[in-house]
């Protein structure tokens, strides 16, 4: 570790004296027409063939030696501008790049089509255009993001209906999910229909699946980095969207002109209505609440806020009901130290909850569960040169988790007061990472970062005879530990390392390998998270999981880059990943402990990916060959076993077709190898005629094949000159041929329609669950 | 606790209106598995060992009977009793092993149960536990069921009254019997709870089911040990699972029992209380 701190440290001191007599073009890049910063956009310099990109917020920054140069500004969906410079002394440049607007039914691709695909160092990433987003069909109507990344490559979804992801043989948890910075425990609305990311909103959402930059860590498998638009600094606009399920509106404006400005969004379902008139006891809402504000302060000093807060809410008649949500708030100020030198100074929080409660005389209680974060973090961007930048920073969180308490509900309660053990942590990670452009042609990037976990008291641990004993756990000892005193601090060192090799002009070969390490675990043994799960941190029982992967792609642009293709395969091994005993019992658990069995996974698999960015038509293809296994002690015998995510190929296509003015299609294919499932060897009676199974090997078969094909087509009338909004429908259909899809499988006594047992009761039968047959939708938009 | 989950997954299958169907599914037959279902308790009367095999998820017939083990049960005296294949020869108890002498167990008692089908040996070793008398059953008419009964006149409730002893760590097990046939809300349903969260006073818990004037009303309460507590929270788990998509995936529940054999020996105290039911008016 030391020799490669000092390593940097020379590296970075020769690249600084080597730059001495050179000065600096640097700036800002936004969007011309509401002034939103572009994140990702290419700087080229003309003369030297080289460039940079625009950093997360915005802000470029490039070191040459004196003298005229033309510089080309260009990102997809905008026109390239370029601008001759003389740079005899350090130039401040903001630029703002004007909207390409796609000539319909001329496919010409104007200006400069980015090469990002093949020339960027980053693999393994996703970038997602929200825009394509809205254009495609959605369930209930709903553009989520979240249900695009279930598409990408190297990302299996565990069906229909849920909002979680799985990424290179990752588990749910696994993936590290942000809005604004910000953490995101359960990303669910009502159990996973939609995802908490109101499209609106959102200006950026990229997936990392492999080669993560240093500056990310704490999940093992994936980064999901969705950062939300700043607001118009020109004018006042908004938005606003009908549909089935859910209405949302949102609007933006300058505070001042060119300097400040808002947004505010919010959506709401409002099934509960329909439900209330038709005088239906069960009722079911969710909302979403963003808002931002940000201040150029001037071009040294920005500063943001943005807040978010999501609830879901679910009664029963007045007997039972529960509710969660997530609220984070992100203070961000960017700074620019000199021109060279870009900052990024957070202030995080982070909060999930939720809460049932049941409304009986005796049996009613109200339990509570919720986890707070709070971070620090410092990064910092250094532009050394057009060959070599540097990121470096350090990050602090406070974590508090509060697994649950009881709350009867009266006096008369049969329940008394109860409280699980609260957990706490405080996570610090340092990192540098180096962008180093070795030669034209190979460019790597190099780092680490530096994890270390503490679990802190107060608290307990106990001790037990076995600790691996959950039937008949025996605490032998009580270790006290006061507040804030180390329980057990866990120290890893993550290297990071990926490289580019240019081929020729449109293609590349990459490689990467990254270790990972993730000190938050999820409670839960079934395949889907649900919002009442519990999260723990590392601690006395609980390792740190540790992840390393390999990657290696192959990156082409084919068509003058009006396509892109890559091709990647990936080798990931997984250490002390978290599962539970056979048979746990992860809920309200005082001695959970005892459940916890860690132990290996292993994950390989190629991806393969085509996608059109420009023109009328545009979307992608993507296939996945993988599998999954996992190996641990005390659970499915210590066998190696499939994971409940295993999915062994994966096929993808999305499209859109601007057809006219008017009209533009979308459609959606999906198609997957069934998920495993466990099923039976046998069955026997037992007891007062239960009718149990005999299981003998964990996910040992497949669920029928997943397919399905969704539709939509959205219709922008023409608006009306003198009208100051516009107005677009899109209609949708979801699983237009019908498939049944498997969701789940369970086994019964064979039953009748009406529930009813057929004959002695000994015949026994499987019942597939499936979710959603044909469903169309529409929704209404109007943009003011 | 485990009423919450139920309560969460049966909202989840509301909340989703999901279809489903019968599907055909390749199971491979695992190889025969001796099933053992004992109960041993403080009032003879309930008192029997059941042998059979498990058998194929396909198969319409019910768990072929082991007629020709030897069981015996012995308790910490070495007091050795042997069980006989039914002994009255009754056509209905086929499989079904009884002392020579019907007896009742004792609390604080530690029994050893060994069974041997063909050549090998199944054994067990259970504590008899006191268990927390019913203080009393009451009678109340459930309103909403009253709006709409499943059958004409069936909408009264029983409550259940308890003490429940805040000194010790106790697990109960509990049946319900209309009539003297065993009643259940949902037919995966086991009764059973830890005091870990319970507090001194149990008034007025509702059981299963609903009862027509005139019925009978019969509760048996039984001290289980923390092992039968968790054989039956696994079998629970085991009964209600959607298939690992939500709940953790199936699992063979947890036994007492050595060798491999499914089922459990259950040895309590047991307490039993039986009412008449009439208007509370």
């Amino acid at each position: 570790m030391r020799k490669f701190l000092l390593t940097t440290c020379v590296v970075l001191c020769t690249v600084l004296a080597s730059a001495q007599e050179k000065v600096t073009l640097n700036g800002y890049v936004r969007d011309a027409s509401n002034g939103e910063e572009l994140l990702g956009v290419t700087v080229l310099i003309v003369e030297i063939a080289n460039g940079v990109v625009s950093n997360n917020y915005g802000f470029y920054s490039i070191t040459l030696a004196p003298g005229n140069y033309t510089v080309k500004y260009s990102f997809i969906g905008y026109k390239t501008i370029e601008k001759k410079i003389t740079l005899d002394k350090d130039i401040e440049l903001n630029i703002a790049l004007p909207e390409e607007l796609t000539e319909l039914e001329e496919v010409v691709v104007t200006g400069e089509s980015p090469i990002a695909n093949v020339s960027s160092i980053q693999m393994s990433r996703n970038d997602l255009d929200i825009k394509q987003v809205k254009k495609l069909p959605a369930l209930f109507g709903e553009p989520d993001i979240i249900k695009t990344i279930q598409m990408l490559p190297g990302v299996i979804s565990a069906g229909e209906g849920t909002s979680s992801f799985f990424v290179r043989g990752g588990s749910a948890d696994q993936n590290l999910i942000l809005i604004d910075e910000a953490p995101v425990y359960d990303p669910s609305h009502l159990f996973g229909l939609f995802s908490v990311f109101n499209a609106d909103i959102i200006k950026d959402s990229e997936l990392y699946k492999g080669g993560i930059p240093s500056r990310f860590g704490g999940r093992l498998s994936s980064i999901l980095d969705v950062r939300t638009r700043d607001g118009n600094n020109k004018e006042f606009e908004g938005e606003a969207g009908i549909g089935l399920l859910a209405s949302s509106i949102s609007v933006e404006g300058p505070i001042k002109k060119d300097e400040s400005s808002y947004i505010f969004s919010a959506r709401r379902s409002y099934v509960d209505l329909f439900l209330r008139a038709a005088n239906n006891d069960n009722l079911v809402y969710f909302y979403d609440v963003n808002a931002k504000v940000n201040w150029r302060a001037n071009n040294k000093n920005r500063f943001f806020l943005s807040v978010y807060s999501g609830r879901d809410d679910f009664s029963f008649g007045e007997d039972f009901g529960f509710d969660w949500g997530n609220k984070t708030a992100t203070f961000r100020w960017n700074h620019l130290f000199s021109d060279k030198l870009f900052s990024n100074t957070s202030l995080i929080a982070s909060s999930f909850d939720y809460g049932l409660g049941i409304e009986d005389p005796v049996q009613g209680i109200r339990w509570d569960s919720n986890l707070q974060e709070y971070s620090f973090k410092n990064d910092f961007n250094y532009f050394a040169s057009p060959q070599f930048e540097l990121d470096f920073g350090y990050h602090v969180t406070y974590k508090r988790f509060a697994p649950g308490k009881i709350t009867p509900s009266s006096d008369e309660s049969i329940f008394k007061a109860t409280e699980l053990q609260h957990e706490y942590a405080l996570d610090h990670a340092f990192y540098l990472g180096a962008q180093h452009e070795l030669s034209s042609k190979l460019t790597m990037n190099y780092g680490a970062r530096l994890s270390a976990f503490q679990s802190i008291g107060k608290g307990d641990v106990y001790l037990y005879e076995n600790p691996k004993d959950n039937i008949d756990p025996t605490r032998t000892d009580t270790l006290s530990f006061k507040s804030f005193e180390p329980i057990k601090t866990y120290f890893n060192f993550e290297p990071r390392f990926s490289m580019r090799y240019m081929l020729n002009e449109s293609s590349s070969m990459k490689m990467s390998y990254n270790r990972m390490v993730q000190n938050t675990h999820l409670i839960s043994s079934g395949t889907v998270p649900l919002p009442f799960n519990t999260w723990a941190p590392s601690s006395y029982y609980l390792k740190p999981q540790i992840a390393d992967q390999v990657a290696l792609g192959y990156f082409k642009n084919l068509n003058d880059n009006m396509y892109e293709f890559s091709v990647e395969a990936y080798y990931k091994t997984m250490d002390n990943v978290t599962d539970f005993a056979d048979n746990a019992q992860v809920f309200f658990n005082t001695d959970l402990s005892t459940e916890y069995r860690q132990g290996d996974a292993e994950a390989y698999g190629m991806e393969f990916f085509l996608q059109k960015k420009e023109g009328a038509l545009t979307g992608f293809i993507a296939y996945t060959l993988s599998k999954t296994e996992r190996t641990i002690d005390g659970v499915n015998l210590g066998n190696t076993f499939l994971a409940n995510y295993d999915r062994r190929h994966s096929l993808n296509m999305l499209a859109t077709y601007d057809y006219s003015d008017k009209w533009s299609f979308g459609a959606g294919f999906t198609y997957g190898t069934g998920r495993p499932t466990t099923i039976p060897s046998g069955t026997y009676e037992w007891g007062d005629g239960y009718s149990a199974d005999v299981i003998t090997e964990r996910n040992g078969y497949n669920l029928p094949a997943f397919h399905r094909l969704d539709l939509s087509a959205t219709l922008t009338p023409k608006s009306n000159a003198n009208k100051k909004w516009k107005t677009s429908w899109v209609f949708s259909l979801y699983n237009a041929y019908s498939r049944k899809n498997p969701f789940s499988l369970y086994t019964r006594v064979k039953q009748d329609k009406d529930g009813n047992i057929i004959g002695d009761g000994n015949e026994k039968e499987a019942r597939m669950i499936y979710l959603f047959p044909i469903l169309p939708s529409v929704t209404y938009n109007i943009k003011f | 606790m485990k009423n919450l989950y139920k309560y969460i997954l049966f909202s989840l299958t509301v909340f989703f209106v999901s279809c489903e169907e019968t599907i055909d599914i390749d199971t491979i037959t695992s190889e025969p598995k001796v099933v053992i279902d004992g109960v041993l308790t403080n009032n003879s009367e309930l008192n029997f060992i059941k042998l059979s095999y498990t058998r194929g998820f396909y198969s319409l017939d019910p768990n072929p009977a082991i007629t020709d083990a030897v069981v015996t049960v012995t308790d910490d005296a070495d007091n050795e009793v042997v069980y006989l294949h039914n002994p009255n020869n009754d056509p209905s108890k086929k499989g079904y092993y009884y002392p020579q002498t019907p007896y009742a167990g004792n609390i604080w008692t530690t029994y050893r149960l060994k069974v041997t089908v063909d050549g090998v040996d199944y054994t067990a070793s259970e504590t008899m536990l006191p268990v927390t008398e019913i203080d009393s059953l009451t009678v109340i008419i459930d309103e909403e069921e009253m709006e709409d009964p499943d059958e004409e006149g069936e909408f009264y409730e029983v409550l259940f009254y308890a003490k429940e002893p805040q000194d010790r760590v106790d697990h109960y097990l509990f049946k319900f019997y209309k009539n003297g046939l065993t009643l259940r809300d949902f037919e995966g349903d086991i009764y059973f709870a830890d005091d870990d969260f319970l507090g001194e006073s149990i008034s007025g818990v509702p059981t299963a089911g609903y009862y027509k004037l005139g019925q009978y009303a019969k509760v048996e309460m039984y001290s289980i040990t923390r092992e039968a507590f968790i054989y039956y929270n696994d079998l629970s788990n085991l009964l209600n699972n959607d298939g690992g998509m939500f709940t953790p995936p199936p699992a063979n529940p947890r036994t007492n029992l050595s060798n491999g054999a499914f089922g459990y020996f259950q040895v309590s105290a047991v307490d039993i209380m039986e009412i008449e039911i009439k208007d509370p008016n």
